[in-house]
């Protein structure tokens, strides 16, 4: 089943219409567990891009010689390569990354979303389309990682990436850097996400316009 | 850490899904009915208390002694999936009933992040053999509780004039943070 | 590869693709692992250095408490200082802290919080505390020459008084507590280490 969008199309699609985490609601245990400040919300989805492409092409190149009944058990094993890969990288050159993300670079195993990924595309596509494919989602999934962030953050801990900008008279929220937080944000972002997706929205837009 | 300890942290205090948030997938696609909670619960539990089991075994007996640490990813992840496969073909080998509450579910425990997770915390922490067990079952109890409450409240949002926008997932989200505030009150209690 | 039966495919493909990942990790592990061993030996090192007074080289020694790390000068091979690691259970998880103890075994030389995962903005000060412009790290710092006989005692919304006591944290004791205890109790265990080992005259 090969599918048929245009290259530019299988790259955007996983940015926004099918962006793992806002529509499939892939991979919230990372979303949710790391993005109590942007850097780290960032560092994840590049680990998680990283893992996700590397699976991609190694999984697209053998599609044709996995035989069905073993695959499973086959992308699990290239995919925790992978992520060990990941997880060593970061503690032998950036060790304090690795020690603020602690277990859940290896998590990264059971992310769904790049399972998903392998199973739903790279193993019925070319490499090209298979990395266009991952490297969308990948930039769709560090997007909302960092903007969850990015919002936790400053309403948190009054600052973005590490940089302070709200000055001493903001009482930082403290609840937004714990886990109910993170619920609550992820909530009310997919709720503006549906929003702005509403269809019926879309036809009063044009209507205007 | 008193064994007592090591199971009411895992299962409440520091509950594996409201504050680790580990098996969010099965806790937003399960929870839509109690009695299929219990059941994927108990599931999870059991698989849980194996995967403590063998992956200690694993851990220190092959992995250590052979100093192929780098290699804990791969066979953990390897483990669990075989694990679930074998006690999916057990359970219905042995008990039709019981394949019909929980054999459904098994397949979906694989990738369910707070398996792994078990095991990746019992090594970081250090458990002993036992300590993992009752971390494994801790940890399992805690998962149910969480799915069990979800389910119990969905099953009342059904009926509650949610507005539009916030339908289906977005309110689940809303639900378990304030479940996760709720469960923060346990904190301090070990 | 079609007229291989499937069983000898699926065993050949699986053994193909995991012999490929451990040959990556194998490759991958030989690269990395002196970096890892790297970075955990210089944070040990700053920790210590953070904890003990100015030293020369420290020796490690393992005991039935964990290792210790007697710290020495160049000009004198009396120890100047011993550090060790405390563990146990704070407000929301377990809290490793680096403690620094004089030869004597009398007062402490110095404390760090190296893991913990207490509650942000509050607990979370027994490491560094941002609403304290001037001094952000009052609280590991006031343990600087605290006495241990009888033991650390926290005392709460007050100044302490007596050479054995330190400040709360407004907010957090059971944090601030859980710190002390931690402390009186590993500081029990290395005392008899310490004293069957002959104290600081070895």
């Amino acid at each position: 089943m090969s599918s048929t969008l245009s290259l530019k199309t299988e790259f955007i699609k996983g940015i926004w219409k099918e962006n793992p985490v806002m529509a499939s609601l892939l991979g919230l245990c990372p979303t949710l567990a790391v993005t109590n400040a942007a850097n780290n919300g960032l560092a994840m989805g590049l680990a998680t891009t990283f893992v996700l492409l590397s699976s991609s092409l190694m999984i697209s190149a053998l599609r044709n010689l996995i035989p069905h009944q073993v695959r499973i058990a086959g992308y699990i094993v290239i995919i925790a390569t992978f992520v060990t890969v990941a997880d060593r990288f970061l503690a032998a050159y950036f060790p304090s990354i690795s020690a603020s993300l602690g277990p859940y670079i290896p998590l990264i195993v059971v992310n769904c979303l790049i399972l998903g990924r392998q199973e739903a595309f790279s193993s019925r596509n070319g490499i090209g389309r298979s990395l266009l494919d991952s490297l969308g989602m990948g930039i769709g999934f560090i997007f909302v990682l960092v903007v969850l962030g990015i919002i936790r953050e400053i309403l948190g801990s009054g600052s973005i990436f590490g940089f302070a900008i709200l000055g001493d008279w903001f009482t930082p929220w403290m609840v937004m850097i714990l886990p109910p937080g993170a619920f609550l944000t992820l909530g009310i972002l997919i709720a503006l996400a549906n929003w702005y997706n509403d269809p019926s929205r879309a036809k009063e837009r044009r209507a205007v316009s | 850490m008193s064994y007592f300890l090591i199971f009411f942290s895992a299962a409440i205090v520091n509950n594996f899904v409201l504050s680790y948030f580990l098996g969010i997938c099965p806790f937003v696609g399960v929870s839509k009915r109690v009695s299929s909670a219990v059941s994927m619960g108990m599931a999870v539990t059991f698989v849980m208390l194996i995967t403590a089991v063998v992956t200690w075994l694993i851990y220190h007996l092959i992995l250590v002694p052979f100093d192929v640490v780098i290699l804990q990813y791969v066979s953990f992840i390897l483990v669990i999936a075989s694990l679930v496969q074998l006690v999916e073909m057990f359970i219905r080998k042995v008990s039709k009933p019981l394949y019909d509450t929980l054999g459904i579910f098994l397949p979906l425990i694989t990738t369910n992040c707070a398996i792994l997770g078990l095991a990746l915390f019992s090594v970081l922490r250090d458990y002993s053999f036992m300590e993992s067990v009752v971390f494994g079952l801790g940890a399992g109890a805690g998962f149910t509780l969480a799915l069990i409450i979800m389910a119990g409240i969905r099953e009342e949002l059904e009926l509650a004039p949610v507005p539009k926008y916030f339908q289906g997932a977005a309110i689940t989200m809303i639900v378990a943070g304030g479940l996760a505030l709720a469960f923060m009150g346990f904190a301090g209690m070990i | 590869m079609s007229k291989m039966s499937l069983s000898t495919r699926m065993i050949l493909v699986l053994t193909l693709i995991t012999v490929l990942s451990g040959g990556i990790l194998a490759g991958w592990d030989t690269i990395t692992k002196p970096k890892i061993a790297f970075h955990r030996q210089e944070a040990l090192k700053a920790a210590i250095g953070d904890v003990l007074p100015a030293h020369d080289t420290y020796s490690s020694e393992e005991t039935e408490f964990g290792t210790i790390y007697i710290a020495t000068r160049d000009s004198s091979d009396q120890p100047v200082g011993v550090a060790f690691m405390a563990m146990g259970s704070g407000f929301q998880g377990e809290l490793r802290i680096m403690v620094g103890l004089s030869p004597e075994m009398t007062q402490l030389t110095g404390i760090k919080v190296l893991e913990q995962i207490e509650t942000p903005g509050l607990g979370t000060k027994i490491v560094v505390d941002p609403s304290n412009k001037k001094d952000p790290y009052w609280f590991p710092a006031q343990f600087r020459g605290v006495h241990v006989s009888p033991e650390l005692v926290v005392v709460k919304n007050a100044k302490p008084t007596q050479n054995n006591e330190v400040q709360g944290i407004t907010g957090a004791t059971i944090s601030s507590k859980a710190v002390t205890d931690i402390l009186n109790n590993q500081i029990a265990n290395i005392k008899t280490v310490w004293t069957s080992r002959g104290g600081p005259e070895s």
